[in-house]
This record gives structure tokens, C-alpha cells and sequence, in this order.
């Protein structure tokens, strides 16, 4: 039985880098966490493909958390150039606000602050590293659900030894 | 360190952390409330997964929650999930969901955020947040089993010798 596992970093790469571009861009984001967790599920699919041996939902966590850490970093790095964007769509939505409202509306102040702020070295660095921590969480959640989804079906149950022959398998056993 | 000890470890980790997580959600709103300087650390922390729209956040002591409706329905529901899940497998298996059961399970909130990006429609905010509820509840299925059986996988092998199993 061959149980070399496949190489994780292009999987975890194309999954990251998509899922990194598509949170990073101003209101494509607007689906929070799910593209994390779509990154990670991509990149469990193409560990799938090209899986020589069967895989297991550890497989899944750490292709994941891979794909989870390069969205991270390629989401800090799409962002740089819609930042401009987006500090001049906060100072438009500030403007149109302040003709028809004497005061904003609560909440909507803080969250517009803080959106078009300038924010600094260490803060960026910062930011970074907590993304790095969170989107490997989310990556490891959609890396396995990816490999549930996607996994070869050629199984072998416990230690009692019995074989369990799925109705997909067009592969030697061995 | 035993199986047991390293699953234990692994879940009540897991459980404390998403207590705080889901704390700071609602910490967030109290501190701004209260002028505390932290509100904007808390906020920003839970900025890189949410948009936190105030429209779409449920208020709390007069400010929207650090996520919106349906990323709290999702933690929520993830805490409920990890609360049912040692009475369900009791820990003794790694196998996953069916691909059905996490098809089926995700249609509700897949249905409801696609007509919201379509502007098909508007959801209010329980819905979103009940939608987030019942997709959040699978998810603690998957990454626990995953992280226990990467906790528990020996140099060169997975433990047990067993793959995902679809019945």
C-alpha cells in the first residue's frame, strides 16, 4: 500500500491565495469567514486529486491551516491597494451622511472610523498575526470539511479487520 | 499522556476558547458603552472575518456586537455543537459527517446569504442568526475530529488506522 502523502503546499497555496484576494477585496468580503473556510475546502479538494493514499481529516486540518496562513497573508497584501479605496468610499458615505443626518446613526461612526483610519507599522504587524491565527482556524475547518467532501472512499475499518470496499473505487486495493 | 487525557485537553481547550471568543463578541459593545479604549482592540480583532455592518449586528447595551447576526448564530451554534458532540460519538470515533448531512445542513444559510448578495432579498437578523445557528452546530464535528485525530496521530501513521468512513 503505497501511504506517501501528497505534497500540501500548491494545494494549500492555490486555496489560500484564492480565498486571500476574495477577502481582501472591499464588499466581495462581505461573506466574513466563508471564504477562509472555501479556501480551505479548495485546497482539500486539489490534496484530493492528487492523493496517492488515502486521506484523513488530519490531512484536511493541516492543508487547511496552511491555506489558512498564506489567505492571511495574501488578504494584508490585497488590501494595501483598496485601502486608498476604501478610505475615500468612508469619507464619501461621511459626507452623504452629514446632509440629510445631524448625527450618525449609532454605531456607524466607529465602524466608518475605524475602517478609513491610518493605522500603523506595529498595528499592521499586529493585525497580521492575529488574522494569521484566525484564518488558520477557519482554513483548518474548511480543510477538513474539504476532505469529507472530497476524499477518496477506499476505506478500511478498525483493528477487527474488516474491509470495507466502497462503490467508487476504481482503484487497486492493495 | 493517555488518549483520554489528550482528547480532554483537546475539548475543554477547545470549549474555554470558544467561550472567550463568543465573550469578547459580547464584551466589545460593554466596554464601548463603558468608554474603555479596549472596545476598538476588541472590535478590530473580530474585524479580518466580519464586516460588522451595525445594520446587521444585534445591539448590545446600545452598540452593535463585535459580528454580525450571522457569524454570532454561527459561534453560537458552534458552542452548541461542541455541548452536544461527547454525548453523540462519546469520543470514540474519528469519523466525519456524510457529505449529505453537511449538504443538507448548509443549504439553509448557503439559500439565505446568496439571496442577500443577489439582493434578492434582505434577511432580518434572526433569521440570519438562526441560519448561522443551525450550520454552526455540524462544524465542531469536523474540527475537533480533525484536530484529535492530528493530537493523536503517531510519527509516520494516522491513529487509529482508520480513514473517513462512509456508510
Amino acid at each position: 500500500m503505497n501511504d506517501q502523502r501528497p505534497g500540501m503546499f500548491v494545494p494549500a497555496l492555490i486555496g489560500g491565495c484564492i480565498a486571500g484576494v476574495l477577502s481582501g477585496i472591499p464588499l466581495v468580503n462581505c461573506l466574513c469567514c466563508l471564504w477562509i473556510i472555501g479556501g480551505g475546502i479548495l485546497a482539500a479538494y486539489f490534496l484530493s486529486r492528487e492523493a496517492p493514499a488515502k486521506l484523513t481529516a488530519g490531512d484536511g486540518a493541516i492543508v487547511g491551516i496552511f491555506s489558512g496562513i498564506i489567505a492571511a497573508i495574501v488578504e494584508a497584501v490585497v488590501n494595501i491597494p483598496f485601502r486608498a479605496f476604501s478610505e475615500k468610499l468612508v469619507q464619501d458615505i461621511m459626507d452623504r451622511f452629514s446632509q440629510y443626518y445631524d448625527e450618525m446613526p449609532s454605531g456607524w461612526e466607529s465602524w466608518l472610523g475605524d475602517g478609513g483610519g491610518e493605522g500603523s507599522f506595529f498595528w499592521t504587524i499586529l493585525g497580521l498575526g492575529i488574522s494569521i491565527v484566525i484564518f488558520s482556524a477557519f482554513g483548518a475547518l474548511g480543510g477538513i470539511i474539504g476532505i469529507s467532501l472530497f476524499a477518496r472512499k477506499k476505506t478500511v475499518k478498525d483493528a477487527e479487520g474488516v474491509v470495507d470496499v466502497s462503490e467508487n473505487s476504481s482503484h487497486h486495493q492493495s | 499522556m493517555t488518549i483520554k487525557t489528550k482528547t480532554s485537553l483537546l475539548y475543554f481547550t477547545t470549549l474555554t476558547g470558544l467561550v472567550a471568543w463568543i465573550g469578547g463578541i459580547f464584551l466589545a459593545p460593554w466596554l464601548k458603552y463603558r468608554s474603555q479604549d479596549l472596545s476598538g482592540f476588541l472590535y478590530a480583532l473580530f474585524s479580518p472575518t466580519c464586516h460588522q455592518i451595525p445594520s446587521r449586528c444585534f445591539s448590545f447595551y446600545g452598540y452593535p456586537l463585535a459580528v454580525c447576526a450571522r457569524c454570532l448564530g454561527i459561534y453560537f451554534g458552534f458552542l452548541l455543537g461542541t455541548l452536544i458532540l461527547p454525548f453523540s460519538t462519546r469520543f470514540s470515533t474519528l469519523d466525519l459527517p456524510r457529505a449529505k448531512t453537511f449538504i443538507l445542513i448548509s443549504l439553509p444559510i448557503a439559500v439565505d446569504a446568496a439571496g442577500n448578495v443577489l439582493q434578492i432579498w434582505s434577511s432580518p437578523n434572526w433569521i440570519r442568526l438562526l441560519t448561522g445557528i443551525l450550520w454552526g452546530i455540524l462544524l465542531p464535528f469536523y474540527l475537533l475530529t480533525g484536530l484529535m485525530e492530528l493530537l493523536l496521530r503517531k510519527k509516520g501513521k494516522s491513529y487509529p488506522p482508520r480513514e473517513i468512513n462512509r456508510n
